[in-house]
Formats: structure tokens, C-alpha cells, sequence
């Protein structure tokens, strides 16, 4: 802590010192007796001041759910009798105090222990540092200040409040392990795909009795197999825009989570690339763990302005695994993730666009040139989706309050109907 | 409120330079106040010295030592600590209430002890008429040591 006398004591003791030497220059006792109090005090007051002892904690729980409320404790020791200790507490954007005092003022005894409570409401997802707490100790008369703050800054993780999903998007191809996805091709199965005659190998539980009583030869079943998929989140953090309480952003990484706990409750391999600023990948995998990952590598996705033009050149091939199913998260607001989109595409990704619409974000200037400038850019933004489009992506517009699985449900209608494009 | 009285009581004298020690010691309540309302801390000492010089300038023309005089620097102190914790308290600030009532106790033991210490002064002033080589060497040792605390501090 650093100590420093307060402008206090060096008020008092300018006083002091000019009503003495005025009491001398003038001959007059009753300045000694109007300067004596506050050289009483100057004198007192730093007899007085000792150094306060005392340690201090901060606790907090380490994992929230957006919307939820935790308790916070700041522990206070002492050693030696702290007269006034300030203590205030800063919280970080997304966390709200709900109860107790962000700034307190309180006496310690020797040896006495406090407990200061706060709860505070996840508003936002992320990861938060809670502080730091500062701290100031004051001597008896307030002559002498001592200022410091906790090292420690505990870190709450607030995971981000997800939707649930009834139905999910079908990539187009499967992988070779067994998971809960129909597979196209035909092999071991449960669910019915064809006949065929009976050829040598084939097990006799599949022979389809009524089949072959009706054509006179031997004919079996053929099922499809069930396996998993490949699904990579494409995350957009290029720009986004942003309300009051939530941004564009906030809508993509929910989602996000949404999407992973889906695909992994169903064996499904899922990766995740956070494309903007700073890129960060994660490989496919498979489980809770996989699960808790990506949840965790979403809590540390961020804007960050950048001017450098990037593709998807930079993302690593084994996170991009072919015949995966790429879904994109975008506000479609950088050029250079529209670019890297159609770039996707045009290398044969399975890959669809849930626009997270900005224009809810936004409002249209009433007249004048900014509000011809607004409808472009709304004009822009169509024709954009209407390439990704062309291009033979599914790209559903998804906004702030409407279900996600609404969106969703666009972009099956879409992939069932369109057909492939060769770009 | 302390100062107001250290004011009329400047003014009490009734004549030409009672009045305009009152005056000054009037101009000393003001700066005080708008320091008070500014939240301005530097106001609080030069409202004192302008009220304390109001005193002084209205006592000139009295040979005698005046026994108030300590009661007047006891006021100017309590108006003084006073400012300065109103100045200080922040209203987002949560106060536990043993703290406000412990630098209650701890304001008024000080201005009581500092009108004791002050009024022995004056006692002593007034039985000593001619102060003497003995009190003048304390007062200057006094003087040094508080301008030494000054410095010390501005280093």
C-alpha cells in the first residue's frame, strides 16, 4: 500500500506555521491561541498514526449462467486497529450488483474479522474479472492515507443461456462413426434402405423371408448405417452492432452454444472457429468435454478492430475437415467475411448463414441523405444473401428475440428444396 | 455555523475596525461555504485564515488579551474538521454507523482538548505581560518546527 500525508495535515500545519510566525511578526498572543488547536491536531493526529495491518480476500463462485445471481465475499482481517478502511469494489460491464455495497466505509478492532457480502447478477455472458477492490485506510484525524488494491482478481466464467433446439440442421455427408445421422450410403444399419439378391458373406438375418418365398431366389436387406457428422461453428467476430443491453455478437455466441449442445448430444464432432480480429480455432471433437471447451474458447470472443484482410487460408485444414457441415454465425457487416463465406463455398463446404440481422440494432434516419445512405446499405445486405444464395448457401435471417429455431427451420426449407451449386 | 459566530463575535467590537475585521471574517464564511458546496478541499484553510485574520484585525486596537480567543480557535478548528469531513463523505460511500459515531467523539475530543490547551495559552499570556526572551524563544522554536513540518511535508 502506498501511504501519503493528506492535504489536510499540510493545510494545518501551513496554518500552524504562518499563525505562529504571525504571533512573533506582531506581538499578538491571541494568534498563538487561534494557531495552538490545529497545531494540536498536526501533532496528535501523526502521534496517532500507526500503520494498519490487515489482510484482505475476495471470493466469488467461478461459474454462473447468464441471468443467474452469486454472492461475492470480501474478508477483512486485522492485526492492529484500522480507524476508517474504504473499501470499493469495481465490477466489470455484464455484472450487476443486485445486493450490499459497492463502496463501504468501516472501523477494524485488533484482531477483528468482517465479512462483506455482495450479490451481483450475471447480466452477460464472458469471462469476468471481478475488481479490482481498492482499499484506503485512513490514521484517526485523516492527516495520513494509505491506498492499495487487491492483486487478486477473481475470474467468473458466465456461460451464456442457451435455447433449445427441437431440430437441427442435416449435414449433407457423414463420417465414419456411428452416431445418431442417418447415413446416405448403405451398409450396417437399422434403418431400411433397399433389397438386393443374396450374395456370399451376407449374415442370414438379413434375409427378407417374404421377399424371397414371393421371387423364388434368396433376397436380403440393406439398411443405412448411423453415423456422425462434422460440424464447425463459424463464428463472425469481425463487427457487430450493438443496442443498449445486447449486440449482434451476444445473439451469435448464444446461438453458438445452442448449436454445439445440440450437435454434441448427438455424437456429433463439432469445432468452432471465431473468425475476426483474432483468430481462434478449435479442432472437432466429440463429448462433454469438447462441449466445455468450445463454451469456454466462445466466453473469450471478443471485437477487435483490425484492418488486416484475412481468408480462410489462415484456419488450419484439420479444422476444417472435409464433407463437414459448416454453419456461420454472421451479421454479414465485414466485407471480409462475406468474402471468406463465398471463399468456404467456393472450396466445396457444406455451408449455411444464420444472418444475425444488425437492423434491429439500428434505426433509420428520418430524412436526408444518412436515410437514402441506410436504405443502400439495407439494399446491400440483401444482395449479399441473394449471392450466398446463388451460390447454393442457405442463409436464413435470424433477429433479436425471434427463436432460433425458427431461423433454423428457414434454412432446412432451403437446403431440402435448392439444389447443389458447382461454384 | 461555528464560523458565522467567530463572524458576529469580530463584529461585536462595534467600531471602524471591528467592523471591517467582521468583514473579513464574513468573506472567511463565504469561501467556506462555496468550498463546502463545491466539494473544493483547498477552501477550507484559506476560509480559516481569512476568518482568523478577521479576529486578529478586529482585536488590533485592544491591548488586552482577549480570553475568547481561545474559544475562537477552538471554533475555527471545529469548523475546519468539520468542512473537511463534509467535503470528504461521498454519499455512495456506505458508513457503517460506529464510524460516524467514533469520528464524532473523536472531532469533539479533539476541540475540546484544543480549547483547554488554547485557553491555558491565554492564561498564560495574560499573567506574563511582557513576553520575555524565555517565550519568544519558544515561540520562535515553535514557528521553525512548524515551517520544518511544512517542508518536511512538501519533500
Amino acid at each position: 500500500m502506498t501511504r501519503r500525508a493528506t492535504s489536510k495535515l499540510g493545510a494545518y500545519a501551513a496554518l500552524s506555521g504562518f499563525g505562529l510566525v504571525a504571533a512573533l511578526v506582531l506581538g499578538r498572543p491571541e494568534i498563538v491561541a487561534l494557531t495552538a488547536p490545529f497545531l494540536l491536531a498536526v501533532g496528535v493526529g501523526l502521534a496517532l498514526a500507526g500503520s494498519p495491518r490487515f489482510t484482505a480476500e475476495i471470493e466469488a463462485d467461478e461459474r454462473a449462467v447468464e441471468g443467474d445471481e452469486f454472492d461475492v465475499r470480501i474478508t477483512l482481517a486485522a492485526s492492529t486497529p484500522v480507524d476508517r478502511l474504504d473499501v470499493f469494489i469495481r465490477l466489470p460491464p455484464g455484472l450487476e450488483l443486485v445486493a450490499g455495497m459497492r463502496a463501504r466505509s468501516l472501523r477494524l478492532g485488533r484482531g477483528e474479522q468482517r465479512k462483506l457480502e455482495l450479490t451481483v447478477r450475471a447480466e452477460r455472458w464472458g469471462a469476468h474479472r471481478l475488481g479490482p477492490v481498492y482499499l484506503r485506510t485512513h490514521d484517526p484525524f485523516g492527516l495520513r492515507v494509505a491506498e492499495g488494491m487487491l492483486a487478486r482478481m477473481p475470474e467468473v466464467r458466465v456461460y451464456p443461456r442457451e435455447d433449445t433446439l427441437r431440430r437441427i440442421l442435416q449435414p449433407r455427408e457423414t463420417q465414419v462413426f456411428s452416431g445418431s445421422e442417418v447415413a446416405r450410403r448403405k451398409g450396417e444399419g437399422i434403418e431400411f434402405a433397399d433389397m438386393r439378391p443374396w450374395a456370399p458373406g451376407d449374415p442370414l438375418k438379413r434375409v427378407n423371408w417374404r421377399a424371397t418365398a414371393r421371387r423364388g431366389e434368396v433376397w436380403v436387406n440393406e439398411s443405412h448405417p448411423e453415423r456422425n457428422t462434422d460440424v464447425i461453428l463459424f463464428v463472425d467476430s469481425f463487427a457487430e452492432a450493438r443496442g443498449q443491453v445486447a449486440s449482434t455478437l451476444d445473439l451469435a455466441v448464444r446461438a453458438t452454444a445452442a448449436l454445439a449442445d445440440a450437435y454434441i448430444g448427438r455424437r456429433d464432432r463439432v469445432g468452432l472457429i471465431s473468425f475476426g480480429g483474432i483468430l481462434r480455432w478449435l479442432e472437432p471433437g466429440m463429448g462433454t468435454v469438447q462441449l466445455y471447451r468450445i463454451v469456454d474458447a466462445l466466453l473469450d470472443t471478443q471485437i477487435i478492430l483490425s484492418y488486416y484482410w484475412t481468408g480462410i487460408d489462415v484456419i488450419p485444414q484439420r479444422t476444417l475437415p472435409p464433407n463437414a457441415l459448416v454453419i456461420a454465425l454472421s451479421p454479414l457487416l465485414d466485407g471480409r467475411s462475406a468474402d471468406a463465406l463465398l471463399d468456404l463455398r467456393a472450396r466445396g463446404h457444406d455451408l449455411c448463414v444464420l444472418d444475425v440481422s444488425p437492423v434491429p440494432f439500428t434505426q433509420r434516419p428520418a430524412s436526408g441523405v444518412d436515410s437514402v445512405a441506410y436504405d443502400i446499405w439495407i439494399l446491400r445486405r440483401d444482395a449479399l444473401r441473394h449471392r450466398l444464395q446463388r451460390s447454393g448457401v442457405a442463409v436464413a435471417e435470424w433477429q433479436e428475440g425471434a427463436p432460433l429455431q425458427a431461423a433454423i427451420e428457414e434454412v432446412r426449407a432451403f437446403r431440402r428444396h435448392a439444389r447443389v451449386a458447382r461454384a | 455555523m461555528t464560523i458565522a459566530g467567530v463572524t458576529a463575535y469580530a463584529f461585536s467590537g462595534g467600531d471602524t475596525v471591528a467592523s471591517a475585521g467582521g468583514a473579513l471574517a464574513g468573506v472567511g464564511a463565504l469561501v467556506l461555504a462555496a468550498g463546502v458546496l463545491l466539494r473544493f478541499q483547498l477552501a477550507v484553510p484559506w476560509a480559516v485564515l481569512l476568518a482568523g485574520a478577521g479576529y486578529v484585525v478586529a482585536r488590533a486596537h485592544h491591548s488586552v488579551v482577549d480570553g475568547w480567543a481561545a474559544v475562537v480557535g477552538s471554533a475555527l478548528l471545529l469548523a475546519a474538521e468539520l468542512a473537511a469531513w463534509s467535503i470528504a463523505s461521498d454519499r455512495r460511500i456506505h458508513e457503517d454507523r460506529a464510524l460516524v459515531i467514533r469520528q464524532s467523539l473523536t472531532v469533539i475530543a479533539l476541540v475540546v482538548a484544543a480549547g483547554l490547551v488554547s485557553f491555558v495559552l491565554v492564561g498564560a499570556a495574560a499573567v506574563s505581560a511582557t513576553a520575555g526572551l524565555l517565550l519568544t524563544g519558544i515561540g520562535v522554536a515553535a514557528a521553525v518546527g512548524a515551517v520544518a513540518v511544512v517542508l518536511r511535508l512538501v519533500r
